[in-house]
C-alpha cells in the first residue's frame, strides 16, 4: 500500500482511503544555536517564476530550518456548478499540468456516472498527457541547466519546449489544452503531431551527462529517500511508483508501459528520470496515436447522483480528483502533486547550502499555482 | 560534443517573422451574435481583454489567426535601445508566466529587439503584471511598482490581469499596455512589447 497524500481530511492510498489524515506543515529542520540568522526569499524574486516565500534559517552556509508560504497568491476558485463551467476553471488551476487536471476531473465525473469513455478517447487522453509530460520535463531540464549557466544547452532545451508547445497548439488549437477536453471527447487532431525535433534527444542528454560542473551540482544535492514519495522523485529513488502503472485509470498497459527508475535519490536522479521519460513518452505517443481515432463530440447526459474518484500520473506525480454529482451539478476537490513535492523539497533542503538551493528547487517540478487554490 | 560546436551545428533557429500562433490564441471575428459568453466578452462586438478563448462561441465567433490583439496606450522611446522588464505574478495559473519566459527562446530571441528580463524592480524599465489580484500580493505589487524608477511602463498580461477572466478580480492599476490572451502567445507578447518601446510591432 502506498501513501499518495491528503485530500480534504482524507488520507489517500493507491488502493484505499482513510479518514483522519494528519496535517502537513510546509516546514522542515530545526535551529536555535548561537550566530544563526533568518533571511527571506520571495514572494516576488527574479529567480522564482511564481510567487512563493521561503524563510531560511542558517548559521552562514548550511540551511538549518526552512518555512515555505505558498499562499501569497492563493486564488479562490469555486469548483461547483455545471460540468462545463467547472471544467473551464479546472484547466486553469495549473496551465503546465492542465491536461492532467482536466482529464483527472473528467475521469472522476465519468466514474460517478458509470460512463466508460471510448477506447479511442482514452488513447487521445494518453497522447495529451504524454505531450504535457514532454513539455514539462523539457522545461524542468531547461531550468536546471540554465541554473548551471550552460547557455547553449539551456537555449536548446527551451527551443524544444517551444517546439512542443507549437505541436500541441497545432494539433489542439491551444498550447495548454484549454477548451480541448470534455466528457468522452478530446478536441485534437493528433495526425498533425510531428516529434522529429526530439529524434536526437538521446545524444543531447548524453552530452549533458558528460558535463562535470553540472553533475557536481546535481549529485548528492537534495537527497530524499523515504517511502512516501511520488512521481519522478520516487522513481529517482528506485521506487516503481507511477499512476500510469498502478492506477488503471487509462490503458497504459496496452502500450507495454513500465516506469523508468534510477537509484540516485537526489537532483541528479530526478534529472535523469525526467530526461529518460522524455524519450519514453515519445514512444508512448507514437504507439497511442496508432490506436487513436478522431471522433465527433457527442452530448453526454449528466443526471442522477453519484461520487467518483480518479488518480493519474501528472508530470510531477500522482494527481487525484474526487467529485460528487447531484442532478446536473458537480462539486470537485483535488490533490495536486506539487503539495507533496513541496514537502519533499523542504525536507531535502536541510543540510544543503544556499548555492545548491535553486538546483534542488527546480528538480522537483513544483507549481505553486496548484497549491494556492482555495476551492471554498 | 563541445557545446559551442553543437550550438553552431544547430544553425540559426531565430525566426524572421511570427510563426506558430495557435488558433485559440488569436483575435476572434464576429460572424453572428452570441449571448452566452462566460465572461461577457461578446457584449457589443468582441472584447479581447475579457476573452478566455474557451471556444463556446464557435462558430458564431471564429479565430482569425492574427496574434496582434494587444493595445498600447503610451509608448516610451527612452527604452528603444534597451528595455528591462520585471515580471510579477499576482495570482496566475502559471500559463502567463511560462509564455512570457518563452519570448527568450531561440525562436523569438527577445534580445535582438533590445528586450531583457531583470531580477530586481530597481533595475527595471517596465513591469509585466500577470494573474488575478490576490490579497497576499496586493501590497507586494504596490511596493514593486513603487520600486521601479520613473519613467516606467506598466503592462497587464493575460485575461486574468486585464479583466479577471473567469478566475477572479482584475488588477486595478493604470496600464500603459495590455496583452490579451489566456495565455497570450509569445507572438502577441512580443508585438506589444516592441510597440511599447516605440517599434512597429511583431
Ligand atoms: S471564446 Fe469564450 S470567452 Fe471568448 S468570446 Fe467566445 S465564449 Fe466568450
Ligand atoms: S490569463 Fe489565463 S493563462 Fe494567464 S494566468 Fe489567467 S487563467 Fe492563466
Amino acid at each position: 500500500m502506498r501513501f499518495i497524500g491528503k485530500l480534504g481530511n482524507v488520507c489517500i492510498y493507491d488502493d484505499s482511503q482513510n479518514e483522519e489524515c494528519p496535517d502537513f506543515e510546509f516546514h522542515a529542520g530545526s535551529s536555535g544555536g548561537y550566530g544563526e540568522f533568518t533571511f527571506v526569499y520571495g514572494p516576488s524574486a527574479g529567480g522564482l517564476l511564481e510567487s512563493v516565500q521561503f524563510k531560511i534559517r542558517t548559521s552562514g552556509e548550511q540551511i538549518l530550518e526552512i518555512h515555505a508560504d505558498p499562499y501569497f497568491k492563493v486564488r479562490h476558485i469555486s469548483l461547483s456548478g455545471g460540468i462545463d463551467d467547472v471544467a473551464l476553471k479546472v484547466e486553469r488551476i495549473n496551465a503546465m499540468f492542465s491536461a492532467s487536471h482536466s482529464i483527472a476531473f473528467l475521469l472522476s465525473v465519468e466514474r460517478s456516472l458509470d460512463e466508460e469513455p471510448d477506447y479511442e478517447t482514452q488513447m487521445g487522453r494518453i497522447v495529451e498527457l504524454e505531450l504535457e509530460r514532454v513539455r514539462n520535463h523539457l522545461y524542468v531540464l531547461h531550468k536546471l541547466v540554465d541554473t548551471g549557466a550552460l547557455g547553449v544547452a539551456s537555449y536548446q532545451l527551451q527551443a524544444m519546449q517551444e517546439a512542443t508547445n507549437r505541436v500541441i497548439g497545432e494539433a489542439c488549437g491551444h498550447r495548454y489544452f484549454f477548451g480541448v477536453n470534455s466528457l468522452n471527447h478530446v478536441e485534437c487532431n493528433f495526425e498533425k503531431v510531428d516529434l522529429r525535433y526530439l529524434k536526437r534527444f538521446n545524444s543531447f542528454l548524453n552530452d549533458l551527462l558528460e558535463n562535470r560542473i553540472l553533475i557536481d551540482r546535481f549529485q548528492n544535492n537534495g537527497k530524499i529517500d523515504q517511502d512516501w514519495l511520488i512521481g519522478p522523485t520516487a522513481r529517482a529513488s528506485g521506487r516503481k511508483y507511477d499512476a500510469r502503472y498502478d492506477s488503471g485509470s487509462l490503458p497504459y498497459k496496452d502500450l507495454g508501459f513500465s516506469p523508468v527508475i534510477e537509484r540516485s535519490p537526489d537532483v541528479f536522479g530526478r534529472f535523469l528520470v525526467r530526461g529518460e521519460e522524455i524519450m519514453q513518452s515519445v514512444d508512448i505517443i507514437q504507439e497511442a496515436m496508432k490506436k487513436w481515432k478522431r471522433k465527433e463530440r457527442k452530448e453526454v447526459k449528466v443526471k442522477g447522483t453519484g461520487e467518483g474518484m480518479s488518480r493519474l500520473e501528472s508530470p510531477s506525480g500522482d494527481m487525484v480528483y474526487r467529485v460528487m454529482i447531484d442532478g446536473s451539478k458537480v462539486k470537485a476537490s483535488f490533490l495536486p502533486p506539487s503539495k507533496a513535492n513541496l514537502l519533499f523539497f523542504l525536507k531535502s533542503v536541510i543540510g544543503t547550502i544556499f548555492t545548491d538551493f535553486p538546483f534542488n528547487w527546480e528538480s522537483f517540478g513544483i507549481w505553486i499555482s496548484e497549491i494556492g487554490v482555495d476551492t471554498g | 560534443m563541445n557545446w559551442f560546436i553543437r550550438g553552431l551545428k544547430k544553425g540559426i533557429q531565430t525566426e524572421r517573422e511570427p510563426r506558430g500562433t495557435p488558433q485559440w490564441g488569436s483575435a476572434l471575428k464576429v460572424n453572428k451574435e452570441f449571448k452566452d459568453c462566460p465572461t461577457g466578452a461578446t457584449q457589443g462586438g468582441w472584447d479581447a481583454g475579457k476573452c478566455v478563448f474557451c471556444r463556446r462561441c464557435f462558430p458564431d465567433l471564429s479565430p482569425t489567426g492574427d496574434h496582434r490583439m494587444g493595445k498600447v496606450s503610451r509608448t516610451e522611446a527612452k527604452f528603444s535601445r534597451s528595455f528591462y522588464l520585471y515580471p510579477i505574478d499576482v495570482g496566475t495559473c502559471g500559463g502567463c508566466n511560462a509564455e512570457l519566459k518563452l519570448i527568450a527562446s531561440p525562436q523569438y530571441d527577445m534580445t535582438r529587439f533590445g528586450i531583457f528580463f531583470t531580477n530586481t524592480p530597481r533595475h527595471a524599465d517596465g513591469v509585466v503584471v500577470m494573474g488575478v489580484i490576490t490579497e497576499g500580493m496586493r501590497e507586494v505589487l504596490r511596493e514593486t511598482l513603487e520600486a521601479v524608477p520613473s519613467p516606467k511602463v506598466v503592462v497587464l498580461m493575460g485575461a486574468c490581469a486585464i479583466s479577471g477572466g473567469i478566475i477572479g478580480e482584475k488588477v486595478d492599476v493604470d496600464a500603459d499596455a495590455v496583452v490579451p490572451g489566456c495565455p497570450p502567445s509569445p507572438n502577441t507578447i512580443l508585438d506589444v512589447l516592441i510597440k511599447v518601446k516605440g517599434g512597429k510591432g511583431w
